[in-house]
């Protein structure tokens, strides 16, 4: 007999212990009995004096009923354990079923005959088939295959539970990494009886994943030595090569088309000199062996901007490029319908990839309030921005009535961003109004100033910082400049300096962001040079979240790393998928890092990490600091090359299907032990109520 | 046994103690009705209209033959019976039953263990005592009742004629009730104070820790002519018991911690059995009148009953 139970058996015997010493306390506490009035006690005594004579049988009894008692815990027990009888059948075998869910089996061609009926639908008919083929001692694993290996099961034989587990599996939006699940594969295998692994997929694997495995070179690991990792040790070999000796890997294949026009690539970025207008790159491939046609629509929201027919030779590639197109709304969505005609090359059993987004940074009119004596460099330098409407007043304005002047009187709402030329108020205003300063000086400074440089020069610029793109300051001349002392703490980041002096500094506060330059615009000659008006229009599209080199449009089945723009003490991000599914996502380094699994439209949220978190289940009522998106897409030639691979051939050695599983004689006890369990409960609640055994 | 708590895990419910106190609506009306309808069945029974109808034991001057005696010196000759001396040779004196007004003294057992049941025992002990107080007094016999537990608890001093009733009624409502059972002690008390012997009817459940031979025949031994009535509650003799139980003996207080099975509940239903028959054969063996009732009979039935038998009527 061997125990199959997940309960190790220290744990059984303190359980045991537990429940016995229980049990037995329960006896020996004294019951606290009903109380009942009778006319005449004496009655009752003879009687019971008659009984008296039977005590020790008495006794006896209440031991009887104990010991039932005792019997029933250790028989649950040991059905806990999991008892077989001939669990060694040399017939038996461990199996691994790697089902691949990677994004070509959503591919509908998993029966001709059934509409929509999918090849992992089809998938898991035959891993089904392969459960309910295995015989009394087969034991068998789930792995789900997509951009991960993730076990779904440990080795059962459970074929119900095993069933509903492939039931619930569903396809991905990701390529399949083979190797990895061949790895996990042989790492539960090893060392196990008999071992067996089935691939159930299409085939769809690139050819250094199916070259990536190794058959026997590796020496041989000892039972119940694994290392762990599954991969190869061979010397002279790459380490990324899965030895999968001494286990029998069989295949079964699904999908039965392979014509499939998919779009490839799709991205959008705004022109750098014309940021309302953009342009859009697409790529269309045909993966199948027919001729296609193909119209293929780009839009704008839900607004067609764009539909153009294309053909399609078998296997080519065509890319197309939209200029100049107007601005509009963020999302932008390519789509590839079927062409006119009959044909089988005009028909897609593949829709994934027939879909693809991308996003489009938001542009708004900027409103700038200037705080200044009038200052033509500032006012000219601003007109270089196009989407810009600037008002200005004097800093004795300024401080008699703050809170009036910062509203636009024409809108009638705050301003985008306050400049303080040569000044720096007491009363600044509130979030989220985005504030530059020119010379910044005393208590009232933004960033903490440590005294004046005298004709400072800029030696070092952050060129990774937004404000400091394509600038170039190291010949620019400055009679004096304030040195701040960027707190790291708040968020500040120094933008450049003077050998080691922060001259120009930046922050994020929360819901705003400011950028202070130490020296005054009267006393330098930056306003004549070209970097001047760039250095405001960089600041201003920093201040909007407008990054033209930010990337918005990412290929699932790998891990996002999402630039969260300046946000500091911020550990964690919420993502939202397409399908509205959250997930939380640590941020390392101003980066939100998550993997992505779906194609679509994902928000990422930030939350002010001072504010508590909402009790599970509960509405989150928080307001979010910062808000994202970005696109995902499939993006992936492999997986829209989805023809089935009739035949899979790893590391040379071409598979075969499996036969169906011998039938064994291992039998599991544990059902016979809760039948017995449930006969002594049945014979205690009769002995019991009977007052036999009290 | 009365289950003071029928039902499982139910509290027990009022104390009969409590439920026997109140005894405002024990003789109304209908209750009049009922005794005037078992007074005119009696007389139809047992056709007399005599004053005293009721004959004593008493051997006296009467003309109904009773018995004969062997003739003693001093005894009057005219009672000689000539016809046997002339066949038997041997001089037999004539005895005739003397006719009286028979005094019938109605000994109601008040113990607390009469109070259990529902109704209480002692309810329908009132009862049948009223019923047989007014057959009595109807029959111009003397009648007094005399309540008891282990002392006289009080007393309705004998009295004669139907409208008496009432006192008897009031009587009834009114007495104390509550003690243990002594019937011996009671029955001292009685004889003691009641020189005047007659009918000593005895209604009780006769539960008595002492032993209930004692008390009868004390009333025996003292020439009374005790009736015995013995009244219990079904529900003592087949109680509804089940599982881990305290039993708390309502006179004396007595703990007793029992687990009730099956077994032994037909062990106690046999011993209370046992405990009725060994009254009743301790009463046949003596002539003394016995009769056993549970408290489902309706009283008036018992009281037929007890007519029938002619042990109360004669």
């Amino acid at each position: 007999m061997t125990w199959l139970g997940p309960i190790p058996a220290s744990t059984v015997a303190l359980v045991a212990a537990i429940a016995a010493v229980l049990t037995v306390v329960a006896y020996i506490i004294k019951m606290r009995r009903r109380r009942f009035e009778v006319p005449f006690s004496s009655l009752w005594k003879r009687v019971l004096e008659q009984r008296d004579a039977n005590a020790l049988w008495k006794q006896l009894k209440r031991w009887l009923s104990l010991a039932f008692l005792l019997g029933i815990i250790g028989l649950v027990l040991v059905a806990a354990l999991g008892p077989t009888l001939g669990a060694r059948d040399p017939d038996a075998r461990s199996v691994v079923i790697l089902i691949d869910a990677s994004a070509s089996m959503k591919a509908q061609d998993g029966d001709p005959a059934r509409k929509a009926f999918t090849r992992m639908d089809r998938a898991k008919e035959r891993a089904k088939d392969l459960i309910d083929s295995m015989g009394g001692g087969d034991l068998a694993m789930v792995i789900r295959v997509d951009g991960q290996a993730t076990p779904l099961s440990r080795f059962e034989g459970d074929k119900p539970m095993l069933r509903k587990i492939v039931n619930g599996m569903q396809a991905s939006d990701t390529p399949a990494d083979l190797p990895r699940a061949l790895s996990a594969a042989a790492d539960a295998l090893r060392g196990r009886q008999r071992p067996l692994a089935v691939i159930i997929s299409d085939g769809a694997y690139s050819e250094p994943q199916l070259t990536q495995v190794a058959w026997g070179t590796a020496p041989e690991a000892e039972p119940g030595t694994s290392t762990g990792t599954g991969m190869g040790t061979g010397t002279g070999r790459d380490l990324a090569t899965v030895d999968m000796k001494g286990i029998d890997v069989k295949y079964m294949g699904v999908g039965s088309r392979s014509e499939n026009v998919g779009i490839v690539a799709f991205n959008v970025r705004r022109y750098i000199a014309n940021k309302a207008a953009y342009e859009v790159f697409i790529e269309v491939q045909n993966f199948g062996t027919e001729p296609a046609r193909r119209q293929l629509a780009l839009y704008n929201g839900e607004t067609a901007i764009e539909v153009k027919s294309i053909e399609l030779a078998p296997g080519q590639r065509t890319r197309e490029i939209y200029r100049q197109l107007p601005g509009g709304e963020s999302t932008l969505r390519a789509s590839l319908r079927p062409g006119e005609g009959a044909g089988a090359g005009n028909s897609d059993p593949f829709p994934l990839d027939d879909q693809a987004w991308a996003l489009l940074p938001a542009r708004k009119t900027h409103s700038v309030l200037m705080v200044t004596r009038e200052n033509l460099y500032l006012e000219g330098a601003l007109l270089v921005y196009e989407d810009l409407g600037y008002e200005w007043v004097t800093p004795e304005q300024y401080d008699a009535a703050p809170a009036e002047v910062i509203k636009n009187p024409v809108t009638g709402r705050l301003y985008d961003t306050v400049i303080f030329d040569d000044v720096t108020p007491a009363v600044v205003p509130p979030p989220p109004v985005n504030l530059i300063y020119f010379h910044p000086t005393g208590e009232h400074s933004p960033f903490v100033s440590r005294g004046e440089v005298p004709r400072p020069r800029i030696t070092e610029t952050d060129d990774d910082h937004p404000v400091m793109r394509w600038i170039q300051l190291s010949d620019v001349n400055f009679d004096k400049s304030e040195v701040f002392v960027p707190d790291r703490t708040k968020g500040d980041v120094a933008l450049a300096y003077y050998v080691r002096d922060p001259i120009i500094a930046a922050r994020r506060e929360h819901s705003r962001k400011i950028v202070a330059f130490g020296f005054s615009l009267a006393g330098t000659d930056l306003m004549l040079r070209v970097a001047f008006p760039l250095l405001l229009v960089n600041s201003l599209d920093w201040f909007a979240g407008d990054d033209a080199d930010l990337l918005t449009t990412y290929t699932t089945g790998r891990r996002f790393r999402i630039p969260l723009d300046g946000l500091v003490d911020v550990h964690e991000v919420t993502v939202i998928d397409p399908a509205g599914k959250k997930v939380k996502a640590p941020v390392a380094d101003g980066k939100a890092t998550f993997y992505g699994t779906r194609v679509g439209v994902h928000q990422i949220i930030a939350y002010d990490p001072e504010e508590p978190a909402p009790v599970a289940g509960s509405p989150d009522r928080r307001e979010p600091i910062a808000a994202f998106e970005l696109a995902a897409n499939l993006g992936s030639t492999t997986e829209s090359r989805i023809a089935p691979a009739e035949e899979l051939t790893l590391g040379g050695k071409t598979l075969e299907e499996p036969d169906a599983f011998a039938v064994s004689a291992r039998r599991e006890l544990w059902i016979y032990v809760v039948l017995a369990v449930l006969l002594l409960l049945a014979v205690e609640w009769i002995t019991y109520h009977r007052r036999i055994t009290v | 046994m009365a289950l003071l708590a029928k039902k499982k895990g139910q509290p027990p419910a009022t104390s009969g103690a409590a439920r026997a106190a109140d005894r405002s609506a024990l003789f109304d009306e209908r209750f009049l009705r009922t005794l005037e309808h078992l007074h005119m069945v009696s007389r139809k029974m047992f056709a007399g209209n005599l004053r005293a109808e009721r004959r004593t034991r008493k051997v006296g001057s009467g003309i109904e033959f009773a018995d004969h005696r062997t003739y003693a010196r001093g005894d009057d000759f005219r009672y000689i019976d000539w016809n046997l001396y002339g066949r038997l040779d041997r001089l037999l004196l004539r005895l005739f039953e003397e006719e009286e007004d028979l005094h019938i003294y109605i000994l109601l057992d008040c113990s607390d263990s009469m109070a259990i049941g529902n109704p209480p025992k002692m309810h329908y002990a009132m009862k049948v005592a009223a019923a047989l107080s007014y057959v009595g007094l109807a029959n111009l016999d003397r009648v007094a009742l005399l309540p008891f537990s282990d002392h006289v608890l009080g007393r309705l001093p004998p009295s004669r004629g139907k409208n008496r009733i009432f006192r008897v009624f009031d009587f009834l409502r009114t007495v104390d009730i509550g003690g243990t059972t002594g019937i011996a002690e009671a029955m001292k008390t009685f004889v003691s104070q009641h020189k005047r012997r007659g009918l000593a009817v005895l209604i009780s459940d006769f539960y008595d820790p002492a032993g209930f031979e004692e008390g009868i025949n004390t009333l025996r031994y003292n020439k009374f002519e005790p009736f015995v009535l013995q009244v219990y509650d079904l529900k003592e003799a087949s109680p509804n018991l089940h599982g881990d139980l305290s039993l708390v003996d309502c006179e004396t207080g007595e703990l007793r911690e029992v687990t009730v099975s099956k077994a032994l509940l037909e062990a106690y239903t046999r011993e209370h059995e046992r405990y009725c028959k060994q009254i009743e054969d301790f009463c046949t063996a003596r002539a003394v009148p016995f009769f056993r009732t549970h408290t489902t009979i309706p009283f008036d039935e018992l009281v037929l009953q007890i007519f029938r038998s002619g042990g109360f009527l004669r």
